[in-house]
């Protein structure tokens, strides 16, 4: 295999590596006839990516070059580390790269990144290959019941509400809206965490179609570097999946030269959780609405930014993050008559005139020194303990 | 020196960097021109000194020493605060006998002028994990190309004496040098400051790394390193 690569799609290149670094360890190459496919899975076996970039990414594409009468085409195993390397800031490389030849050297078990950079220089990378198989791995997503389109910024943006340390997400999929929810594990101390739900309406999405309402949870670590990678070539996501255990699939294309399909595992989320998700917002004592600054905008067909956040202290002075993302077209020119209706029972806000005040200080403080107010505090135990000490002894 | 300024550090006697501040650069200079005038200080102290009022304050600094034996004092004054002063005495040691590693006997086989910022561009590229770097010179092309080793892999550079960050390329005869790496990169941190590098190979092997830094007023500063390579075993 050798091909060429233009200098701007040196960059789409190292995205792409880098995307697939955030799913395994090994990097499969695998050379067809009319075009190349990397693949990718981690060790857990739970992701899988692969990105097929068609003969007109490159400048120049020969799948055989080297004319061994294997029919299948070249194929290899490399380390992702390896790949890496070769694509080290994948930011700057469009204007340092002119061009890169990559060759595939089954005899010398090397595959080689050349890089003709500017001032004249060539860059050379000899990596080695580890193996010549490639795994495959084997997932439907036309057939699957149901399908959602949308631009990779609303989900980055339902995304950039959650917790660094939400390690999972659940997509619940509705025949109206879908709910995104960070995952919480039976085990959690339920006091000592944030929850976040982010309500879509299905008008937000290009195109959207559940036929079967569901809910599938899968990692969020993946699913942030498919939307980095989406992000950064501008481009929507295609959602599909099935049910909860079977794969979701988010592809990723521009058409004409590549697609990108990245597979995840899903597992059933926790029915107690989800009980009390919807039990927690019906009890909901406070809330706060932010009008969003989008309200100036004209209501145009892009997808509202307007957001409510109701940021809410349930009784169990447990903070719960609840960010809706309305459908209906808010009329912007008179804030004061624009309707939200919210999901779930949350809260009726008749109009912006009404805006509750916020939380005072008071509750907060009782919130925070909450123990103090029990009944069965006992002012004795904390008398001979200074948890403080005075910070100046004058 | 009259002269100017000259600091000197070594380290493991495989590296020594000096940094020479030209008596110009400074608004007045007196120094004895009967003695050599050399005493030993802890640079940590010294840039701590210097750093005294943070290291984006801009200060002028007064430096005296009066003979062997007696203290470094430092007069720091801010530019943007007024009244505000610090005095700091280092005291100083006899020195130890530098390295020499200018060594008359060994010709210049290659010198190469490169523009800094491409070149440091390059360094910062290489790869991290590898700690050998090797250094191939040859009058034919490609006249340079410097060959990392990693893990598994071989990264190599290509830089032709056409490339425009090559201002001048002289090279008899081909040679295969090797560094560590560890000790390049000690020098990439005065190279982010410098506007030119002149890099010369000696025949047995030290590299004299020569740094310009050119200020606004062109005024100029210069720091050099010397690199001992590595021999093959």
């Amino acid at each position: 295999m050798k091909c060429y690569v233009p200098g701007p799609n040196v960059k789409v290149l190292g995205r792409t590596i880098h995307a697939l670094a955030r799913f395994g360890d090994e990097l499969y190459l695998e050379s067809l006839v009319d075009c190349v496919r990397l693949r990718t899975l981690n060790t857990a076996e739970s992701a899988y990516a692969m990105v097929k970039f068609n003969k007109n990414f490159f400048s120049y594409f020969n799948y055989n070059y080297n004319s061994n009468n294997d029919n299948d085409g070249p194929k290899c195993k490399i380390s992702m580390k390896s790949a890496l390397n070769t694509f080290k800031s994948p930011a700057h490389m469009d204007k340092q790269v002119e061009n890169l030849e990559i060759k595939l050297e089954l005899d010398q078990c090397k595959l080689i990144f050349q890089f003709k950079c500017k001032h004249g220089i060539i860059k050379t990378h000899y990596v080695s290959i580890l193996d010549s198989k490639v795994t495959q791995a084997v997932y439907t997503k036309d057939l699957v019941p149901n399908r959602i389109t949308s631009s990779q910024r609303i989900l980055s943006e339902a995304i950039s509400n959650f917790q660094s340390s939400d390690d999972q997400v659940t997509l619940e999929a509705l025949s109206h809206s879908i709910l995104l929810r960070n995952y919480i594990d039976d085990n959690i101390d339920l006091s000592k965490i944030i929850r976040t739900q982010i309500n879509i309406k299905s008008e937000e999405f290009d195109s959207y179609t559940v036929d079967e309402e569901t809910a599938v949870t899968f990692t969020m670590k993946e699913f942030k570097a498919l939307l980095t990678f989406a992000e950064a070539l501008g481009l929507p996501i295609q959602i599909q999946f099935e049910t909860t255990g079977k794969p979701i699939v988010f592809i990723i294309h521009n058409g004409t030269t590549l697609e990108a399909h990245f597979v995840l595992a899903t597992t059933k989320p926790d029915v107690t959780t989800q009980a009390s998700t919807t039990q927690k917002s019906s009890r909901v004592e406070r809330n706060k609405r932010k009008d969003s600054s989008n309200l100036t905008e004209s209501a145009s067909k892009k997808p509202h930014l307007e957001e409510d956040i109701s940021k809410c202290l349930d009784e169990d002075s447990h903070l719960f993050n609840f960010v809706d993302i309305p459908n209906e077209e808010i009329p912007t020119n008179n804030c004061d008559n624009s309707v939200n209706v919210e999901n779930n029972n949350l809260v009726d806000i008749k109009d912006c005139d009404n805006i509750p005040a916020s939380p005072t200080s008071k509750t907060m403080i009782k919130s925070l020194f909450k123990k103090c107010f029990e009944s069965t505090f006992d002012p004795r135990s904390t008398q001979d303990v200074v948890l403080a000490g005075n910070s100046d002894s004058e | 020196m009259t002269e100017g300024l000259k600091l000197t550090v070594e380290e493991g006697k495989c590296v020594q960097a000096s940094a020479y501040v030209p008596a110009d650069n400074f608004t007045e200079y007196h120094v004895r021109e009967d003695v050599d005038v050399m005493f030993k200080i802890s640079i940590a102290v010294l840039a701590e000194c210097l750093n005294i009022f943070g290291s984006a304050e801009e200060s002028s600094l007064k430096m005296y020493y009066r003979c062997e034996g007696s203290p470094l004092l430092l007069v720091l004054q801010p530019q943007s605060v007024h009244n505000v002063m610090t005095d700091c005495e280092i005291s100083t040691q006899t020195p130890d006998s530098l390295l020499d590693l200018r060594d008359s006997d060994a010709d210049e086989v290659a010198k190469l002028v490169l523009k800094a910022p491409a070149f440091l561009a390059l360094l910062a590229d290489l790869e991290r994990s590898c700690d050998v770097l090797e250094l191939n010179l040859s009058p034919e092309h490609p006249n340079v190309s410097i060959v990392t080793y990693g893990m598994q892999d071989r990264s190599c550079i290509d830089m032709p004496k056409s490339s425009d960050m090559v201002s001048s390329f002289s090279c008899e005869q081909a040679l295969t040098l090797r560094y560590q790496l560890h000790h390049i990169r000690l020098f990439m941190k005065a190279l982010a400051l410098s506007s030119k590098v002149v890099l010369r190979f000696s025949s047995n092997g030290v590299l004299l790394l020569q740094l310009k830094l050119e200020k606004e007023d062109q005024r100029q500063m210069f720091s050099e390193f010397y690199i001992v390579p590595l021999l093959d075993d």
